[in-house]
């Protein structure tokens, strides 16, 4: 994808990013000659698209670990096996798709959520395939608000912004 | 004003690059095993994986060095017909070492992911809603990461046991364009065998590679009385349908409850009963395909 000034003529470069929330990056472009930028907002299935191509805009500046994209896109998986690294994002190009990427890679598993006995209890009440997979999204969006406990009250909160 | 290509590069990244390079390693990979050979079906629930593990046991009884890739990503089941469902895989800088099966048949499967019995294939992602956009490229994906990221090492032959359907059969298309062979499962059922002949279209049409042949599964059953074969289906002979798609017939296995319980029980029937009825059809369709992949007889 490339974004092109169109007074100036001349292709613009990235200077920020955000996100992603709730599924959708930012990216802004600016234009080194008339100074104008212009921010490109994906929906979830944009980034979604992107993430499923499995490369690295910015550079892949060491081969990726075996199976990486299954480990870091499986929804539930075996305590076993090991989960995705961190992705490594270098280089000055347009790191889209590997914000994408860590979007959806599981986190290094340095915060440890503690649930509630009641909470714990409301989560055993999700079906078992699809447990995993809501405790993960629970832990990490109590993660990203520094929540030191999971209560049922988190768990509503997240129901409502997500519907899960 | 400028178009796309008067623009030089993609800021860095590589993108196409990227993609070569993951081509290279596939390519890498696949270099070391001798023959790839896909088999697939029309309908679900003709009896294709049980007759995969099967082939792969006979042709490691020879000796050969076998692997088994499960390719239907949302309904594997060769982990529990070769009994590793058990074991865990081992990530190494080099790849993924596969589990191992009888007679040391390596074992890639999407169940060795997964935590429970009760778990479906779920990618994660905000759009499951709209899941139909992205799912299949998510699919070849993680088709690509098992053939190119699973340390197979020094292979005579690679079984891939397609999803059953026409649609998912292009998929391999990229990923395997030296496909060595084809072999295609069928019931002796009208159903079963109007769209399998949509799969033959697909294989001959898109993948290009030799069909190896067709075989015919549950054909007949055995009656507990008498000992005669009957017909277990109304449909007609599949021998026919192979003459008529000008692909060769590899033969017909009868129902065999035997040939059931043993992929239960993750024991191949081949091992396990290599008298029964099914496991002699079986063995006479696998020196079939064995002939025609120019593989080395089995000792006498």
């Amino acid at each position: 994808m490339k974004f092109l000034c169109v007074p100036c003529d001349e292709p613009m470069k990235i200077q920020e990013t955000k996100g992603p929330e709730d599924g959708s990056l930012t990216v802004i472009f600016g234009c080194q000659t008339c100074r104008r930028q212009v921010a490109l907002l994906t929906n979830p299935i944009e980034t979604q698209i992107v993430r499923s191509l499995d490369v690295k805009i910015g550079g892949q500046q060491a081969p990726p670990d075996p199976m990486r994209f299954v480990r870091s896109t499986l929804a539930a998986m075996r305590e076993e096996v090991p989960s995705a690294s961190q992705p490594t994002s270098t280089g000055s190009g347009c790191p889209f798709t590997s914000i994408a990427n860590s979007a959806f890679e599981r986190p290094t598993p340095i915060y440890r959520a503690v649930w509630t006995e009641e909470a714990a209890q409301r989560l055993n009440n999700i079906p078992s395939f699809a447990r995993s997979w809501a405790q993960k999204g629970i832990e990490e969006y109590a993660q990203e608000r520094g929540y030191q406990k999971i209560t049922p009250e988190v768990m509503d909160e997240v129901r409502e912004r997500f519907g899960m | 004003m400028k178009t796309y290509r008067d623009i030089a590069g993609d800021a860095g990244s590589n993108v196409m690059g990227q993609v070569r390079t993951q081509e290279e390693n596939l390519r890498a990979r696949m270099a070391k095993i001798r023959l790839k050979v896909a088999v697939l079906s029309g309908k679900g629930g003709v009896g294709k994986s049980v007759i995969v593990a099967n082939l792969a046991t006979a042709f490691a009884m020879r000796g050969l060095q076998v692997g088994v890739l499960d390719a239907d990503i949302n309904g594997p089941s060769q982990a529990k017909m070769l009994g590793v469902r058990g074991q865990r895989l081992t990530f190494q800088a080099e790849g993924v070492q596969p589990a191992r099966g009888p007679l040391g048949i390596r074992v890639v499967s999407m169940d060795l992911f997964l935590p429970s019995d009760e778990t479906p294939v779920l990618w994660s992602g905000p759009t499951e809603g709209e899941g139909y956009f992205w799912r299949g490229a998510m699919e070849v994906a993680a088709l690509r990461e098992f053939l190119a990221d699973t340390d197979w090492s020094e292979l005579d032959l690679l079984l891939l046991d397609l999803p059953p359907g026409a649609d998912r059969i292009p998929n391999l298309l990229p990923l395997l364009p030296e496909l060595h062979g084809i072999i295609i499962v069928t019931l002796p059922s009208e159903v079963s065998q109007l769209i399998v002949a949509k799969s033959v279209t697909v294989a001959k049409e898109i993948l290009k590679a030799p069909i190896v042949g067709m075989i015919e599964n549950m054909a007949t059953h055995l009656c507990s009385r008498c000992g005669a074969h009957a017909p277990l289906f109304p449909g007609q002979d599949s021998a026919r349908l192979a003459e008529r798609l000008s692909v060769p017939f590899l033969g017909r296995i009868p129902f065999d409850p035997l040939l059931s319980r043993c992929a239960d029980e993750g024991t191949p029937i081949l091992m396990s009963y290599p008298a029964a009825p099914a496991a002699e059809a079986l063995s006479e369709i696998a020196a079939k395909v064995g002939e025609a992949l120019c593989l080395p007889p089995a000792p006498s």
